[in-house]
């Protein structure tokens, strides 16, 4: 089992990043790697076991996530991968946005627990850690703080 | 009852900020509000259920506090107020450390819940939240901070 954990602060409040990453079908608005998101079945984007089915700008890849846990409370969303490109099983990974209250911003962390089924485990996991997770991290910071 | 949270970035690994408040006995080295610490019995600074017995510096009293959880893997310690001059009951807090991964920075949260048993809620609120904790991730950042350019 790899574990992949990043984390970053987001100059904006806790609410503003949440209200941007909460819908689970929102991806395309604030990760560059997304092209197009819909919601299978035409269920509400924050009904627990909804799928969102998306594509990769790079390549047109297709992956199927279902959502697994959404809290406001926490500010956590927990979802796993149905399908995808890429080289990975039993993939579950979570979002968490933890308010910094000097400076009001936002500690950011995404986490995920999965196995890599074919190549090596350090260029599965890095790829995922810094080109899934920091590049999304890096886009919500300019989404929300303008800069 | 009232719940406490403040967090603040330090810049700093999390292992070195977890060196400097590991050690239930070190508060006040580092923390401004604080003097005079020791572990009563003699006991280690991390055995569960120690009772750390420190004042508040300038006259401000003593305060006995107890363990009640240290983790090593989660950065993160629990203990509770058995005495001590605030007017709380049923004090307890936490603190926990989190690596920021993106700039090797680390993230503190400073949580506690009480009850106030006499004066001001939104005064002891203040003097909890901002004054010490607040404080003690202020002092940490000066202290542990590296300089600016630094890598």
């Amino acid at each position: 089992m790899a574990k992949v954990y990043r984390s970053a602060v987001i100059d904006a409040s806790a609410d503003r990043v949440w209200a941007l990453v909460r819908d689970f079908n929102a991806l395309p608005k604030w990760h560059p790697a997304i092209a197009e998101s819909a919601i299978e079945g035409g269920l509400p984007s924050d009904q627990v076991g909804c799928i969102r089915r998306f594509t990769l700008r790079s390549d047109g890849g297709l992956l199927r996530e279902q959502l697994l846990a959404l809290s406001d409370l926490d500010r956590t969303c927990t979802y796993n991968i149905l399908i995808s490109p890429m080289p990975v099983a039993n993939y579950v990974a979570t979002l968490r946005f933890t308010p910094i209250t000097a400076g009001d911003k936002t500690f950011a962390e995404w986490w995920a627990e999965f196995d890599v089924t074919s190549g090596p485990e350090q260029a599965t996991t890095s790829d995922i850690g810094d080109n899934v997770f920091v590049v999304g991290f890096a886009s919500i910071n300019k989404l929300v703080s303008g800069k | 009852m009232t719940k406490v949270f403040v967090s603040a970035v330090i810049d700093a690994p999390i292992e070195r900020v977890w060196a400097k408040v590991r050690d239930f006995n070190n508060l006040p080295k580092w923390h401004p509000k604080f003097s005079r610490s020791h572990i009563e019995d003699g006991l280690p600074s991390d055995r569960i259920g120690c009772i750390r017995n420190f004042d508040i510096a300038g006259g401000g009293g003593t305060i006995r506090e107890r363990l009640l959880t240290l983790s090593d893997i989660d950065h993160t310690f629990t203990y509770c107020i058995l005495t001590s001059p605030l007017p709380v009951a049923g004090y307890v807090a936490t603190l926990k450390l989190y690596p920021v991964t993106v700039g090797n920075q680390t993230l503190g949260v400073w949580t506690a819940e009480f009850d106030v048993t006499s004066g001001k809620e939104a005064d002891v609120v203040d003097a909890v939240g901002n004054g010490t904790f607040g404080k003690a991730f202020e002092v940490l950042n000066e202290r542990l901070a590296r300089p600016e350019g630094a890598i």
